[in-house]
């Protein structure tokens, strides 16, 4: 499902390089739920992008459902996205000027995908907010922001979601129900989902966490195990 | 398809708000375009239906020299074989007109035209007491006379004036005449008498210009044959023929050209409003970063987002365009009705509707969507290089390097901008050249702008926090300050040069009269007249004036080393075909010095010599020893040039001449005499001077210098005025321009001003900030314009108009003032409202 070989990414700091991913392996099969945890700037993030074709990486291959896409054009992987990936951030980025169920509708209207609006109406119902469906980003609380951001990365029933600290901006009863929401989203649909967080306490209930610091990744014991060995 | 549409529709929901200013950037120009083609149009239209009336019959046959016995065989000949056709005679001449009342010590220069009781064929007199027109009016010594004539002489109708030897009985005030052309240059008020009459008042003496006209009807078929059967056989007698048809052709060539011409004006302000849609669309792709960044990561490809934000410039523009149609509808329909009578009495028909015309709206429509699309198409382009990567790293900088792509559309952009002001002005030549001197102001005052900005960035390093953040603001990571340099500064650069060319003007005028050059000029006096004259005016004035002899000839061949013209036409086919004024003497004036050859001693020589001025020389290609054939009087006589003289026009105490023969060759010709001397400065002892001229040598005109500088400065007057108004449309683009960059970048300084505020800034030193901000940039934008139009004027004055250079200090401080003034207010009071705001809610919105 999602596959990274020898995947490493260098950026140019000043005039230095300097490493964010140290070269890794990582394979993700589908239906999985893998958390990826550490510090600020330890390269989660970037690694997150690079799962996303959001960014190339400098070494390495990754394939994402059999398609190696590191070699691909901006446009394809837009396409690519529009189709396998959706993608949640921790700033919710919807876009401002949408009302909640054209923010849910883009990706289908994109995808040109048919009983369009009747699937966002019913994604909105299954995020809980079927109600605030005609509110702009702005009247609806960050909960409510990032919910709707949720339905809007599920719109094209993407094999993968990948979230990039999605309750980092939220309070604790939010951020719960958001944690809810993704292991639904996993169980129901099977949807193969890697989350990126700080938080240990929300990487604890997924399948495999990866720890990284300075740019290297570190395989912590899946998480049932690790509840029997506590 | 269906994404961008929607996309479409639901982003200008969003944000046509912001966008609002967009439309009337493109909506000043747009206007400008479709109101001044549409009022030409509606005139060409109204005229096209009049042009028998502007000739008042269908065929007018004229000459300047009274009629030959050649020239009028060959017409009787023509014309009396057409079987259905009426004729009428008609002179017009310049001449001197005075009230009867010698108590009233004023004399005119009219346009006195005589007509005969078949007068006009076509069109018909509107009298100011609203009476019908019947030549009655003006048989047994009557006149009918324009409203101005009035007053200048201070006359009424029933009142006597005299012309010439003869009394005339005012018996009307006429506001339209059939036949009376357009716009024709005219020497004073029209005074309209009996064709017999005027042929009694002993006007019509030698040399005296008039042009006698034989004016024909004819049915319609007849008109074009009948012109090119009298044209033929008439060329060489000097007779010009035409027919209402070639003045309709000249009218309707005249007006496509004023409307192309004119229209290039609209053009210059929609360009103007199409820096200003750049300028919003930059900052509104900066604000669009994320939205776009967020459609990427959602699967649109960069083509479908350009697409959605291409389409929507096309709409917006689209509404700019229509507001702009709008705008000029509302403005023509507002036209006050005195004007618009004013306007259709000069272009000589009864009524004009001033509505938008379908060809100027597509015009206008087509302009701004263009100049739209053309102008947002960079910025846009930037929105492919935005990277969805945006969405989890906010410091990632994306540079947008200038691939082919943007290569290509700043080609496009040029090549699109050329051929809409070709297309505008209906000639590539124009074009170009529009398009080329915009781009060379645009570069020249843009360099300025950047170097004024940064010699003001030293202020930057100040103490006090407001004057330092001001100065900063300015140089900015997307601020606007070139946009509005080079907009406001562009708008002032036309105001305040037009103003100071026309202070430069106007002082070389003054010059002119401040020396001892003539103001006043004398011509037709006659050989039986000299005495007298002199005699006048060296009781009134002190000095005895000199008296030219003058004589109009044509040159009708040259037989020469390098050129051989052997007939007047082949002349014409040269450019030299007009009738010149010619004099003769033995000595060269003080104005006059030879270049060429040698001139004749005072004993003269013994065969004709003549002196040709140096352009004649050039423009025939001629030698010394060449000979050229004149035709005077009647007579052909041939004369060898034997020097070549260079003339300074500039000097008119002794008058100009093309061509100078020398003595003897015309000394028993009969000829009249003109002089240039210098009135006494009061006005009584002028008017005096001039009525006692005009009573006692009445075929004399005198034309006083003083007048015609008052109507050159009228003239000037209104130039000024009309392109002071397109400096002041380009002056409100350039404040659209700042109230739309500031609208944009509002939400950037609100930001600012909260976290300033946070920190302790008070309101007051936030004030200053904007006043020193705008102030600076105010100040810089009129400096801009202020040392454009130096160039300008400088540039005008020593290369084109030829008159002295003068920096008109006080212009340039003013405009530059103003300048400062206009946009530190406009610039402070579109910003206050974001110091209205609580600081806090303007950091939770972020």
């Amino acid at each position: 499902m999602i596959e990274l070989r020898n995947v490493s990414k260098t950026v140019l700091s000043g005039n230095a390089p300097l490493t964010i991913v140290q070269p890794l392996d990582l394979t993700v099969s589908s239906g999985q739920y893998v958390s990826i945890v550490g510090p600020s700037g330890s390269g989660k993030s970037t690694l997150l992008g690079l799962i996303a074709g959001l960014d190339a990486p400098t070494t390495g291959e990754i394939v994402i459902d059999g398609v190696e896409i590191s070699g691909l054009e901006e446009d394809a992987l837009a396409r690519l996205r529009g189709r396998k990936i959706g993608i949640v951030f921790q700033f919710f980025h919807l876009v401002p000027s949408l009302t909640a169920f054209e923010n849910v509708l883009v990706p289908l209207e994109i995808a040109g995908a048919p009983h369009a609006s009747d699937r966002a109406a019913a994604l909105l119902s299954e995020v809980g907010l079927d109600d605030r469906a005609g509110h702009y980003p702005a009247q609806l609380s960050g909960g409510e922001q990032q919910r709707i951001a949720i339905a809007r990365a599920l719109a094209n029933e993407p094999p993968i979601l990948l979230a990039d600290e999605p309750t980092g901006n939220l309070d604790s009863a939010n951020g719960r129900h958001i944690v809810e929401l993704l292991h639904r989203v996993n169980r129901s649909r099977g949807t193969t989902i890697v989350l990126v967080t700080h938080d240990s306490e929300l990487a604890s209930g997924t399948d495999v966490t990866l720890r990284m610091r300075d740019g290297r990744t570190e395989r912590l014991a899946p998480a049932p195990l690790r509840e029997v060995l506590a | 398809m269906t994404f961008v549409l929607r996309m479409v529709g639901r982003e200008l929901r969003a944000s046509w708000r912001r966008l609002a200013f967009f439309f009337v950037c493109v909506a000043v120009g747009v206007s400008a375009i479709v109101a001044l083609r549409s009022v030409i149009q509606q005139v060409g239209v109204a005229m096209a239906g009049e042009t028998r009336a502007l000739l008042a019959a269908d065929v007018q046959i004229e000459s300047e020299q009274p009629w030959s016995e050649a020239a009028l065989a060959i017409v009787d000949g023509i014309l009396g074989a057409e079987p259905e056709l009426s004729r009428t005679l008609s002179i017009e001449t310049p001449t001197m007109a005075r009230p009867a009342d010698e108590s009233k010590v004023v004399a005119r220069v009219v346009e006195l035209r005589g007509v005969q009781a078949a007068f006009p064929f076509y069109g018909s007199f509107v009298l100011e007491d609203g009476r019908a027109y019947d030549h009655g009016l003006l048989a047994g010594g009557g006149a009918l006379v324009r409203p101005e004539l009035l007053t200048q002489l201070d006359v009424a109708v029933g009142d006597d004036i005299l012309i010439g030897d003869r009394g005339f009985e005012i018996r009307g005030v006429v506001l339209r005449e059939p036949g009376g052309g357009i716009g024709a240059f005219s020497f004073g008020p029209r005074v309209l008498i009996d064709y017999d009459d005027l042929l009694e008042t002993g006007l019509l003496t030698l040399g005296t210009r008039a042009e006698r006209q034989i004016l024909v009807r004819v049915p319609e078929p007849r008109v074009d044959p009948l012109v090119a059967s009298l044209r033929e056989p008439l060329r060489d007698e000097f007779v010009r023929v035409r027919s209402y048809r070639n003045t309709e052709d000249r009218i309707a060539r005249n007006l496509s050209r004023a409307e192309d011409y004119l229209s290039l004006i609209g053009f210059v302000v929609v360009v103007l409003g199409g820096i200003g849609v750049w300028s919003v669309t930059r900052v509104f792709v900066q604000q669009r970063v994320r939205s776009v960044a967020v459609l990427k990561c959602l699967g649109a490809t960069s083509r479908q987002v350009l697409a959605v934000y291409v389409a929507q410039v096309a709409i917006l523009g689209l509404g700019g365009a229509l507001l702009g149609v709008a705008l000029a509808a509302g403005g023509l329909a507002s036209l006050p009705s005195s004007l618009t009578a004013q306007a259709a009495a000069v272009a000589g028909v009864e009524d004009l509707s001033y509505g938008v015309t379908g060809s100027a709206v597509v015009q206008g429509l087509g302009v701004g969507v263009l100049v739209s699309l053309l102008f947002a198409l960079g910025p846009l382009l930037e929105m492919r290089s935005i990277k969805p990567l945006a969405l989890i790293r906010w410091n990632l900088i994306t540079v947008a390097a200038r691939d082919w792509v943007q290569w290509t559309v700043v080609g496009a952009l040029a090549a699109g901008l050329v051929a809409l002001a070709s297309w505008q002005a209906a000639s590539w030549e124009a074009g170009l050249w529009v398009c080329g001197g915009f781009a060379a102001v645009a570069a020249v005052l843009h360099a300025v702008g950047r170097t004024l900005v940064r010699l003001v960035q030293p202020l930057g390093a100040g103490a006090r926090f407001a004057v330092r953040h001001a100065v900063l603001n300015m140089g900015r990571p997307g601020n606007q300050t070139r946009v509005i340099l080079l907009a406001v500064g562009l708008g002032s650069f036309f105001v305040i040069g037009i103003h100071a060319v026309q202070a430069n003007l106007l002082g070389a005028f003054a010059l002119e009269i401040r020396e001892d050059s003539p103001d006043m000029f004398l011509i037709d006096v006659q050989q039986d007249q000299q005495a007298g004259v002199r005699e006048l005016i060296e009781e009134r004035t002190g000095d005895a004036p000199s008296l030219i002899p003058v004589l109009r000839a044509r040159v009708t061949g040259v037989d020469g080393r390098r050129t051989q013209l052997d007939s007047a036409r082949a002349v014409r086919r040269r450019g030299a075909g007009r009738e010149f004024t010619v004099t003769y003497r033995d000595r060269l004036e003080a104005n006059e010095r030879v270049v060429e050859g040698a001139f004749w001693g005072p004993a003269g020589p013994a065969r004709p010599e003549v002196s040709v001025e140096e352009s004649i020389r050039d423009r025939l290609d001629l030698a010394m020893g060449d000979v050229l054939r004149f035709r005077v009087l009647g007579r052909d006589i041939r004369a060898t040039v034997s020097s070549v003289r260079a003339v300074d026009w500039d000097d008119s105490r002794s008058g100009g001449f093309m061509f100078l023969f020398s003595p003897g060759v015309f000394d028993r010709a009969p000829h009249s005499f003109i002089s240039f001397l210098r009135g006494p400065p009061e006005t009584t002892a002028r008017a005096r001077l001039q009525r006692d001229l005009v009573a006692g040598f009445p075929n004399v005109s005198v034309i006083d210098g003083l007048e015609v500088i008052a109507t050159v400065r009228r003239i000037l007057d209104y130039v000024t005025l009309a392109i002071t108004m397109v400096g002041g449309i380009a002056i409100v683009s350039g404040v659209l321009i700042l109230v739309g960059s500031v609208a944009m970048t509002k939400y950037q300084r609100r930001y600012e001003t909260a976290i300033f505020q946070t920190l302790g800034a008070t309101r007051r030193s936030l004030v200053t900030m904007l006043v020193v901000e705008y102030g600076t940039l105010g100040v810089l934008a009129g400096a801009v314009g202020s040392i454009g139009a130096l160039g300008l004027t400088w540039g005008l004055s020593r290369h084109l108009l030829d008159i002295e250079w003068n920096a008109a200090p006080l212009v340039n401080l003013g405009g530059m003032l103003l300048t400062a003034l206009v946009v530190g207010s406009v610039g402070v009071a579109a910003s206050l409202d974001v110091l209205r705001r609580k600081p806090l809610g303007t950091l939770r919105a972020e």
